[in-house]
């Protein structure tokens, strides 16, 4: 890794069109990331630099008109805001590795699910400036949830400009860090519990007589009908539920059933399960 | 309520031992043993025998009743229908109301819901809701969905005293003397109920505003949801109102035969709840009596 060739860059300003950003780690998280970040054409694809020990990731990126790499310290170099996605258990000997080149001018964010704030500053030079993000899988097709908190030096033009170029990506919010791990269980492992709704939803229908395709297609829209009706009315669930329900009609029949099968508290079981899991992990 | 005054309501029965009746004696309303003598005496006849007995009843007074009369009956599935049947053999065009309502009109806080028969004009309607709302909520509903009235409000002061009972086990468990127990959770069931009454914010909405995150409340809620406190609550309304239908049913088919009832209860005839009283005003003194509750 060391001695790759490169040139000493210019500081660069902190517009978001000037704004180099750097990947190390290309995996799926950071890929969903810069998709968002072209797409809503917040910085062009030949600002953008990834690594990866591997060309299996970087192919994609280079489709997408970015520019890739095999050396970490290249993209410290190359870049003022640099997302970290690798897998956990990889970040410390990456940060060990990049700790030279990072500076005052570096923003330096973290994808890595379980690594505090705290051991990301410990690892990186004092005074840098990190935040700590924690977006899920939809950022892929731009319909993510993303909380990010600040680290001691990050401020508010720092937390500003996460906000504005990730809000492409879908919901983005500040929280304290105390907060992300209740999103890992609400959003993070969230999607999944919609995935196995979505299948026992079109399970039911295939049951009744629908083909299983359709019924999946099916399940899907009305999920995402359902959750933009949320979002853009602003009302609250329980209203919109209870809008849906014609008196002694299907919809308050069937969730009679879903009330008989516990179903809230089960929910509520399995984000406190993640949560916690979430916790754990993180003091390992 | 002050609605009405006592030396205008007359009750019948025929059991005089009733705590019941000295109650009503007590208020200055008139009592008599004779159920024609209620009937002659009053314009809105309330019928509060049980169920069985309302067949009987009607024909021991349906030649008494005149075109003026309106005939309210509170009895649990008992159809508009039948009591017109019944009555229609001595009056032609019988105005009837049925309404069901429940215990704490006592206190003023009735729920009641009234549908009207054929005959009935809106203006006995109205004065049936005049009566009823000084004495709680009054609505008009289609008939049909008395029995789900039933369910909800009818049988609902059991289900709240029942959460009430528990709630005050609870606060006892934690350290609250019983009488401090209850009187705190009955209050805190009031406040919530007056509170869901005045706002315009969904159930929902108003719980999520009492659950600070991670707090007390959303933890405690939790073992709610876990003990499928909701669909109990669904599970014992719709019950309610499925038996409702099965009593009338069988009313309905006239299944009770006189043989099926004491000999004692066929002569008498028992009172319902002394908030149910055989009511008797002119039309005139109801509209010009005191104001009516809040």
């Amino acid at each position: 890794r060391r001695g790759c060739g490169f040139g000493a860059w210019p500081r660069v300003a902190m517009e978001a069109s000037e704004l180099w950003v750097g990947f190390v780690g290309a995996g799926r998280m950071a890929g969903g990331l810069v998709r968002g970040l072209l797409q809503a054409e917040k910085v062009p694809a030949s600002n953008v630099l990834a690594s990866a020990p591997s060309d299996k990731n970087l192919d994609a990126w280079r489709e997408l008109g970015c520019r890739t790499t095999h050396c970490n310290l290249e993209v410290v170099y190359r870049s003022t805001l640099v997302f970290l996605a690798t897998k956990p258990h990889i970040l410390p000997g990456v940060l060990e590795e990049i700790r030279p080149a990072v500076g005052s001018q570096h923003i330096v964010v973290s994808l890595v699910a379980g690594v505090t704030i705290q051991t990301l500053q410990r690892l990186l030079p004092p005074g840098t400036k990190v935040l700590r993000i924690m977006p899920n899988l939809p950022c892929v097709v731009q319909a993510g949830a993303m909380v990010f908190s600040r680290g001691s030096n990050a401020g508010d033009e720092e937390a500003a400009l996460l906000k504005s170029l990730l809000s492409s990506c879908g919901l983005c919010e500040e929280v304290p860090e105390s907060y992300i791990d209740i999103h890992t269980g609400l959003s993070g492992s969230g999607v999944a519990y919609v995935y196995l709704f979505a299948e026992a939803l079109a399970e039911g229908a295939v049951k009744m007589g629908m083909p299983g395709a359709l019924a999946g297609r099916i399940a899907a829209q009305t999920l995402l009908g359902a959750a933009k009706m949320l979002l853009e009315t602003g009302e609250h669930p329980a209203k919109l539920r209870g809008d849906v329900c014609t008196p002694g009609g299907t919809t308050i029949y069937a969730l009679h059933q879903l009330e008989k099968g516990a179903l809230r508290a089960t929910v509520m079981n399995a984000v406190e399960a993640a949560t916690n899991r979430a916790c754990e992990m993180a003091k390992d | 309520a002050g609605v009405l005054a006592a030396h205008k309501i007359t009750a019948s029965s025929p059991d005089t031992d009733l705590p019941t009746v000295s109650g009503l004696r007590k208020m200055g309303v008139n009592f008599t043993l004779s159920n024609k003598d209620t009937v002659k005496s009053s314009d809105v006849l309330f019928l509060a025998v049980k169920p069985p007995i309302i067949p009987f009843i009607l024909e021991e007074v349906g030649p008494d009743i005149e075109p003026r009369h309106i005939v309210v009956s509170c009895a649990a599935g008992v159809t508009i229908s039948s009591i017109e049947k019944k009555l229609s053999t001595f009056c032609p065009t019988p105005k009837v109301i049925r309404c069901m309502t429940n215990t704490p009109v006592i206190v003023r806080e009735g729920a009641t819901v009234y549908a009207t028969g054929t005959h009935a004009d809106v203006e006995d309607g109205k004065l049936l809701e005049q009566l009823m709302a000084s004495v709680g909520f009054c609505t008009e509903v289609e008939e049909d969905l008395i029995d789900a009235v039933t369910g909800l409000s009818g049988s609902g002061p059991a289900y709240a005293f029942t959460a009430l009972d528990a709630l005050a086990d609870g606060g006892v468990k934690m350290g609250l003397p019983r009488r401090l127990a209850v009187r705190l959770g009955a209050q805190a069931l009031l406040g919530a109920a007056k509170m869901l009454l005045e706002s315009e914010q969904h159930p929902g909405q108003l719980k999520d505003n009492v659950c600070s995150p991670g707090g007390a409340t959303i933890h405690a809620l939790h073992f709610l949801e876990s003990g499928g406190f909701r669909s109990l609550l669904i599970n014992a309304v719709e019950a309610s109102c499925i038996r409702t239908r099965e009593l009338q049913h069988l009313a309905d088919q006239e299944k009770i035969s006189p043989a099926a009832i004491k000999k004692t209860l066929l002569d008498k005839v028992k009172m319902e709840s002394p908030s149910l009283s055989v009511a008797s005003a002119s039309k005139v003194s109801l509209f010009t009596s005191k104001s009516k509750k809040n």
